[in-house]
């Protein structure tokens, strides 16, 4: 449903005769925060064992770097009791496992330590449709001039069910990313759409799938809305702090921001014709 | 206890009247035409100058005041026509009709010393503006298009969000809780692409008012505003066509006698042009509006009137025909205008309006329909007891039929679902009753009382939720989520599904000092069963309108008010200060992340909050002269606040009252006209008003290979001041004298010194260096324009 608003601003764009410009602002910047980037993806037809946990702090907006926590313990919990821990091996910030162990429909949990507080957050490893087809057609977008691929996938029957899908494109430095939901489509076919007026034959694209929940649908809504061309402006919805479901167990009031979310990932390579 | 002292007091004036009326009395009454067109005036002023009392036309042109046996002299005057004064015996009821020629055809000098909008002294009405057609017309404009709503946006009080956004806000209520009117027909939409310009064709307009407080009992079901809107009846002696080219569209209007003197007919067309600022010409694409108003009348006898109005308009966007998007209002009204007496006018109205929306989506395969209908009786009288007292009163009922979108696959191959979201129902019923009343000559009131009863109606299932909680509140997050239905219930048709009944008090006092000078106050409350469901800084054309329900429960409005009004220099400058206070109840605000579009169950995504705005309102009118114009200053704050529904809960922006996002602290407005000679007209308008609220980031995070902005609270952060200056030149050839063809030329710049005003700043990342950026969007530098205007 976000294609009517992207519509909206499309047409705008068409109809005004208007200008951008960079400028310079004044921003405030609030007290550092912990940021919790734990995305499980077991991606499928691999073993899974090797995952990744990403901890960094709220900083300038206008700052080239992000502050990465190399002081952090970080582990989780299946629900026996196992425990898979998550070490700083090269990257700062960046906390690796190699014992992992991913079960469809398991129930984990993450801990993390840090700074004397620690942070918790259970959720459910998730199944994931396979890609059945890959279309392109070189008069997509919205002016018949680029070149467009859609990835098609079967919505999981008979439940309701969202979805995270990734796209990397080499023209781009900047990874696109949407979630949608199976409202309108319920057990017919899905699709991811992607287009770019710069494609040229031989540009290897990487189309990620993942199932995701509810709220996570919602947080990346919110997300993506923030991040993106028109989080402000007559079409945007009002900006808000964006809370995650990780719970900070020592001081409530002291959140994280992030996300805890397990799944099964399809990965899908095309290369444009 | 104090709605019910009101309405004490109505009925012990109304009988306090009634006592007096014994005594010999006789009446005139009429209407007052313009002599040109017999097109008929509404608020002439009808003044019987030895006793000072006096009246004035309503908005179809009648007038009846009714004096003790006598000879009296009688001045009728109107804005921009010639005054007439003559002398009547009143020893038996007259009935007697008016006829004003233009002071234009007159000499000059007539106009030097027209005035244009003094203050009112004497009546009890505050909080209103009155824009002539022709003083719209004098202000210079975007793109050379005469816009009825942009030019409000220069009176004191009444603001928009912004630049190219649609509707407009008045004192800090939303652009939904405005009651736009065209002919007694609700408008839904009232803008053309998006906002840049307004879907009323000036040449079909005769006149407009717009209430800002002290709201007259006849009106209701919306919070903040009427914008009453009267088309022209149409020529009934001559055949003319008027017209005019511009930029962006055209115009024409053609009107003349259907039966000489006695009917009319009107017809206006307007068309932009296919392809607007479209470059691109190897696809198909199109952009374009229209608009059609028509309107016939017929005068059966002098007694009874008919008219029939009808509105027709269209957005269409065509992209590619991949992208669809059509949208507009239907307006049909029927009306029979009767006197029962010559102190008894009554006006009876069947209106039909209707808002569609489409979009075909053909790249998803998606085909989406939305709209809302109804259907709205009206039957309305004015009883004109004495000259001192004058009562309306009359009933009111809306059918609505709510159709919150329907969705189709587009192609065979699409994998949309179709998709029927439940339609809904309701009726709308007011009665209400409305009297001023001069107590003294310096006192005059008006009071009122409207009863509002609202039912939605069957047939719908809807969804039940545990404790009757929609939303509900996650704890561990601090967030709030959607609940999940535990079970329906479902309404036959016409069933009732939830009922409200409100009483809404009107009130407002005028205490003349002297003749030019008085202090007014007002009171009034206001309900709103509607919302508009939409959560971006202003309303977008797919905004869906809900009806109200056990969730979304009635706006209510209270709103204090008191002014001074003072003509001076013989009437030549006017200044009228107000301050206001508001307090509205039950304005919803969307949970973080809620998804509006094609949501089957609103409630899930919405909480109740409330809001309060305050300012004071400044203007400064020079009414005559070669140089005339006015200067418009308000300081205004408007804010809403969601607080928790129970301890734990921390309602929205942490439950602390924020700015919305059409408040403007400071808003300044010059408008000035300058008449050189009768070749040459200059206008030009200066705006200043404070930035738009907006949320800053105060940080920034990285998470999954993207930087992400965070936000504190809502709406702590301005855009930079908004000013510009417009200016228009007209030219009216000297050739126009003696031929039938009148024509003029109309040049001007919007936004003279080219200032990048920012319409939004967008915090994002680069797109080739990943780095973060602030980007300043700025819609029109200056825009140049040129217009010819034609009519025979």
């Amino acid at each position: 449903m976000k294609h009517f608003k992207y519509s909206i601003a499309i047409l705008i764009a068409f109809f005004t005769i208007s200008c951008e410009e960079v400028i310079d602002v004044n921003l405030n910047t609030a007290p550092p925060k912990l940021v919790i980037e734990a995305s499980i993806n077991w991606v499928r037809d691999t073993p899974g064992n090797v995952q990744s946990i990403k901890l960094s702090t709220t900083t300038d907006y206008f700052a080239n770097e992000v502050p990465p926590v190399t002081d952090a313990l970080v582990s989780i919990t299946n629900s026996e009791g196992t425990l898979f821990v998550f070490t700083q091996v090269d990257e700062p910030g960046l906390y690796i496992c190699t014992d992992f162990v991913p079960v469809v429909n398991e129930n984990y949990t993450l801990v993390v330590i840090y700074d004397g507080e620690t942070f918790t957050s259970t959720e459910k490893l998730l199944a994931t449709p396979e890609i059945t087809r890959v279309e392109q057609r070189n008069d997509g977008g919205f002016l018949g001039d680029e070149i467009e691929v859609k990835f098609f996938f079967n919505d999981i029957p008979d439940e309701t069910n969202f979805y995270f899908l990734g796209i990397k494109d080499p023209n781009k430095i900047i990874p696109e990313y949407n979630v949608i939901e199976d409202r309108l489509f319920e057990n017919n076919e899905m699709f991811g759409l992607y287009s770019n007026p710069d494609f040229v034959t031989g540009d290897t694209l990487v189309f990620t799938v993942s199932s995701i929940s509810l709220q996570y649908f919602n947080y990346m809504n919110i997300l993506l809305a923030q991040t993106g061309n028109s989080n402000t402006g007559p079409f945007s919805t009002p900006n808000s702090t964006l809370r995650g479901n990780i719970v900070n167990q020592t001081n409530f009031d002291n959140f994280a921001l992030g996300y805890f979310r397990l799944s099964e990932t399809v990965v899908e390579e095309y290369i444009i014709e | 206890m104090l709605l019910k002292r009101i309405s004490l007091t109505v009925l012990f004036f109304l009988l306090s009247i009634s006592m007096t009326y014994s005594q010999e009395k006789f009446t005139i009454s009429g209407a007052v035409y313009d002599q040109n067109s017999n097109e008929t005036l509404y608020g002439v002023n009808i003044i019987i100058t030895d006793t000072r009392s006096g009246t004035t036309t309503n908005e179809y042109g009648f007038y009846s005041i009714s004096l003790p046996k006598g000879t009296y002299s009688i001045q009728i005057s109107y804005i921009g026509f010639q005054t007439i004064e003559e002398t009547i015996v009143l020893d038996k009821n007259i009935r007697k009709n008016y006829s004003l020629s233009e002071s234009s055809q007159q000499l000059n000098e007539v106009i030097l010393t027209d005035r244009k909008g003094k203050s009112e002294i004497r009546k009890p009405e505050m909080s209103v503006n009155k824009l002539s057609i022709q003083e719209i017309k004098e202000m210079p404009v975007l793109l050379g298009e005469v816009d009825i709503l942009k030019s409000l946006l220069t009176l004191p009080g009444v603001t928009s969000a912004g630049e190219g956004q649609s509707g407009f806000n008045v004192r800090g209520g939303g652009a939904d809780q405005n009651l736009i009117l065209l002919d007694e027909a609700t408008i839904y939409n009232s803008s053309h692409l998006f906002g840049l310009f307004s879907v009323f064709n000036p040449d079909a307009i005769k006149d407009l008012k717009l209430y800002k407080g002290g709201i007259p009992a006849r009106y209701g079901g919306r919070l903040s505003s009427v914008l009453d809107i009267y088309q022209k009846e149409g020529n009934s002696k001559d055949y003319h066509v008027n017209g005019g080219i511009g930029i962006i569209s055209s115009r024409l209007l053609a009107e003349g006698p259907i039966v000489k003197d006695r009917g009319s007919f009107l017809v206006a067309g307007r068309g932009s042009y296919a392809h607007l600022f479209l470059k691109l010409t190897d696809v198909e694409n199109s952009a374009y509006f229209y608009d059609l108003n028509t309107k016939l009348s017929y005068k059966i006898n002098d007694n009874n009137n008919v008219y029939f109005s009808g509105y027709f308009g269209r957005d269409v966007f065509s992209l590619n025909n991949a992208f669809i998007n059509t949208y507009g209002n239907t307006v049909l009204n029927l009306r029979w205008n009767h006197l029962f007496s010559d102190k008894l006018f009554s006006n009876m109205s069947f209106i039909y309006s209707d808002y569609y929306y489409g979009l075909e989506l053909d790249f998803i395969g998606f085909e989406w329909n939305s709209g809302i209908k109804n259907y709205n009786f009206r039957y309305d009288f004015k009883h004109y007891l004495s000259d001192k007292l004058k009562v309306t009163y009359g009933l009111n009922s809306i059918y609505y039929d709510f159709n919150p979108g329907k969705i189709e696959p587009s192609r065979p191959d699409s994998g949309i679902n179709e998709d029927q979201l439940d339609r809904k129902y309701a009726l709308e019923t007011a009665v209400y009753v409305d009297a001023e009343h001069e107590l003294s000559e310096k006192i005059t009131i008006s009071y009122g009382l409207r009863f509002s009863n609202f039912l939605r109606l069957g047939a719908q299932t809807l969804n039940v939720y545990e404790n009757n909680q929609a939303v509900i509140f996650n704890t561990d997050f601090q967030i709030y989520e959607s609940a999940t239905p535990i079970g329906t219930v479902s309404y036959g048709k016409n069933e009732t599904i939830a009922s409200f009944n409100n009483l809404e008090p009107r009130f407002s006092i005028s205490y003349a000092l002297n003749d030019s000078q008085s202090v007014k106050a007002s009171y009034n409350r206001m309900s709103q069963y509607l919302h508009l469901i939409s959560n971006t800084q202003s309303p977008t054309p797919l905004d869906v309108w809900a009806p109200s329900d056990n969730f979304l429960k009635p706006q209510l409005l209270d709103q204090y008010a008191i002014g001074y009004f003072q003509n001076f220099k013989d009437d030549e400058y006017s200044i009228e200060v107000e301050t206001y206070y508001k307090n509205i109840k039950n304005r919803v605000d969307y949970i973080d992340g809620a998804n509006l579009i094609a949501n089957e169950a609103i409630e899930r995504v919405v909480l109740n909050g409330r809001g309060r705005a305050y300012g004071m309102e400044v203007l400064f009118r020079k009414n005559a002269g070669r140089f005339n114009g006015w200067l418009s200053y308000t300081l205004a704050r408007t804010e809403q606040q969601v607080v928790g529904r129970t301890p734990e809960e921390i309602g929205i922006n942490n439950g602390k009252w924020y700015k919305t996002g059409f408040d403007k602290l400071n808003d300044i407005s010059l408008v000035a006209n300058y008449k050189l000679n009768e070749k040459w007209r200059f206008g030009a308008n200066f705006i200043l008003q404070t930035g738009q609220p907006v949320t800053f980031p105060n940080g920034q995070y990285e998470y999954l290979g993207i930087t992400v902005p965070s936000f504190n609270n809502r709406n702590e952060d301005r855009l930079p001041t908004y000013h510009r200056l417009d200016v228009s030149a007209t030219l009216t050839p000297n050739k126009n004298k003696d031929r039938k063809w009148q024509a003029e030329w109309v040049f001007g710049f919007y936004n003279l010194y080219n200032r990048q005003n920012a319409a939004s700043i967008t915090f994002r990342q680069n797109e080739e260096t990943a780095r973060n950026e602030a980007v300043r969007l700025a819609i029109f530098g200056i825009v140049p324009s040129v217009t010819y205007n034609f009519k025979f």
